[in-house]
């Protein structure tokens, strides 16, 4: 990195410049990008604190996510794998945005957001597949014990896929967990995406070639590389741990 | 440069020429195989684990979650750039996160005692405990869910 004004940093204290070497808003993203990592960090904590809990009656994961499409085989984790691959390539699309932009390269920032906004909504669409299949579940479903209100009592009954009070697969805290954590994740995709569409609409109007710079293509790009930073935790700890 | 903000010099974004970009460019794709030859390794030894009767190990935790903090770092100081930042900047982002997710989790293991105990659990549907029971003993995984899912006849 080539910065203009020489850095002291016995001097970079004393006043006058940032003591970081940053702008205002790239440090302030990464403040904020730290409370949320700590929201994440704590739910995270809170799952495996429940799940060592329940650890006799917690699903597996390669139990319950054995779907992909267009095959009728069960194949365990394949889908999940893909689902990552197509996340750590959009963060890769986007890192690459960010180094046209310290090009001033219009066409190279244009051409790997779009990729990235690709990959975005690809990813969401894929984790929207996911739930699908386990609010569905299988076949056969599994018998539970259920409140029946109309008898006040409960009753024995054959129940099929999760939601926020059963699930098929396991203990009902594993369902509330996995619905919050991806929930609360693909909330963060999906609201990065809007952002990255926001940005490039501003790249291919023009906006950051006036400006000078396009600093705004590399606070973005952080945002986007936190939600990946974010799957590859919910990944190890919800489908491989 | 008639972008009415006035940004003194070093707050403006860095910029480099083509051969820095390229040597930049190469740095980030060899960083994209090293994530994806990780992630390809965690899946495979994730799907051979059951077998194996591997899965729940300590050994098994300690590759995963070292695996991981590995592509996180990779993210985090390649991706995010922190690697190149100001050692001041560095410090602190990663030390406040570091010290209080450390503690977190210090807490939940010493302090997470008396939730932890049997008698304080939420009751578990007491079929759901015997499926369970029985699809550790048979020993089937992946798929083979289907084998668990009979009627049984005890009271809650």
């Amino acid at each position: 990195m080539s910065h203009s004004v020489e850095y002291d940093p016995k001097e970079a204290w004393n006043g006058g410049q940032s003591p970081f070497r940053l702008s205002y808003g790239k440090i302030f993203m990464w403040f904020f990008l730290i409370s949320d990592a700590l929201t994440f960090g704590g739910l995270l904590s809170a799952y495996g604190f429940i799940r060592h809990k329940y650890s006799d009656v917690w699903p597996k994961a390669e139990n319950v996510f054995t779907h992909f499409p267009f095959v009728h085989e069960h194949i365990p984790l394949a889908y999940v794998g893909l689902m990552t691959f197509i996340l750590i390539m959009s963060s890769v699309t986007m890192v690459l945005a960010v180094e046209a932009g310290h090009r001033n390269y219009k066409r190279g920032v244009l051409i790997w957001m779009f990729w990235t906004i690709i990959g975005g909504l690809a990813f969401v669409g894929s984790q929207a597949w996911e739930w699908y299949h386990f609010i569905e579940g299988t076949d056969v479903g599994a018998v539970r014990w259920v409140w029946d209100p109309e008898t006040s009592h409960y009753i024995q009954k054959t129940i099929f896929g999760a939601n926020m009070t059963v699930n098929e697969y396991g203990a009902p805290q594993f369902a509330n967990f996995f619905f919050f954590i991806t929930g609360f994740h693909g909330t963060h995709v999906f609201s990065g995406v809007v952002i990255n569409f926001v940005i490039f609409m501003n790249a291919l109007m023009g906006t950051y070639e006036r400006r000078g710079h396009y600093e705004m293509v590399e606070k973005v790009g952080l945002y986007w590389h936190f939600v990946d930073l974010v799957w590859v935790f919910v990944f190890t700890f919800f489908y491989l741990l | 440069m008639e972008f009415h903000d006035d940004y003194p010099e070093y707050e403006k974004m860095a910029t480099h020429d083509e051969v820095a970009g390229k040597k930049l460019r190469r740095t980030l794709w060899n960083v994209f195989w090293i994530m994806l030859v990780i992630t390809i390794g965690e899946l495979v030894v994730g799907f051979i684990a059951p077998g194996k009767g591997w899965t729940g190990s300590i050994y098994l935790k300690v590759f995963f979650i070292s695996f991981t903090i590995a592509k996180a770092a990779y993210i985090v100081m390649i991706f995010m750039h922190l690697g190149h930042e100001v050692k001041f900047f560095k410090f602190t982002v990663l030390l406040p996160y570091i010290t209080f997710m450390l503690y977190c989790i210090f807490i939940c293991l010493t302090e997470g005692t008396y939730s932890g105990k049997p008698a304080n659990r939420t009751p578990i549907d007491q079929i759901l405990v015997k499926q369970q029971e029985k699809l550790r003993e048979s020993k089937h995984h992946g798929g083979e869910h289907e084998t668990v899912a009979e009627p049984a006849a005890e009271h809650h």
